[in-house]
């Protein structure tokens, strides 16, 4: 019965678990000088979404903070880079375990981590680029 | 049959019928309480079930996800076009 009942309890929270707040998010939101944002179900086409987390500092002093903390190089145009999920600094390549897909751009002071769960995921972000710069 | 026999199929007959006459005093649901809980909790789930799908299926793509942002007075579409523009950085 007890089983049964805990069955029941998590069936219920699941709709719930889908939308909670990611890692990245959690680790950067607390600090006042940086604008955190979570868009959760990002659309990359009709029928797959990832999560991205944005980060933007609010000052230059933020920014060199967060570049340095993410090993971030250069003054200029925009840097992009897979990173290990516990440790988006890390640059890595795509062995099918979550990572996330880093964009920083530093004219905009911000940093956005595409999260990655899957090998759909990983070739959606890749073709949404090739769709979007094709038509620029 | 037996004297022994006799007594303890009295005794059963006789528990029967108090058991009846003790769930007589209970409406039906009580009775079957658990089962009762089973199918409210059946119920629930495919209720809730049921309205999160047809909010989800009936929301425009474009307006599916969902934001947090630890500022307030942002609007969530500012942070989806931001999310679309960085990849394009």
């Amino acid at each position: 019965m007890m089983k049964k009942k805990l069955y029941i309890f998590i069936l219920m929270l699941l709709p719930a678990l889908s939308f909670a707040q990611n890692e990245v998010y959690k680790r950067y939101s607390p600090q006042q000088d940086l604008t955190v944002a979570q868009v959760s179900g990002f659309a990359l086409n009709d029928s797959v979404r990832v999560d991205v987390v944005l980060v933007v500092a609010d000052d230059n002093a933020a920014w060199e903070r967060v570049k340095k903390e993410l090993d971030i190089r250069g003054d200029s145009g925009s840097t992009s880079w897979l990173g290990e999920f516990t440790d988006p600094a890390k640059r890595t390549g795509w062995n099918g375990r979550t990572a996330l897909r880093v964009v920083a751009s530093h004219a905009r002071r911000t940093v956005a981590f595409y999260r990655i769960d899957s090998e759909r995921q990983y070739d959606a972000l890749l073709d949404y680029q090739l769709r979007k710069m094709k038509k620029q | 049959m037996t004297e022994n026999q006799f007594d303890e199929l009295w005794q059963q007959v006789e528990a029967r019928k108090y058991g009846r006459m003790l769930a007589a005093g209970y409406p039906a649901w009580k009775r079957n309480r658990r089962r009762a809980l089973t199918v409210a909790a059946m119920l629930l789930i495919v209720l809730v079930t049921a309205v999160v799908t047809v909010s989800t299926l009936q929301r425009p793509s474009a307006s599916f996800e969902k934001v947090y942002c630890n500022r307030v007075g942002t609007s969530d579409s500012q942070w989806v076009a931001l999310a679309a523009e960085m990849l394009m950085e």
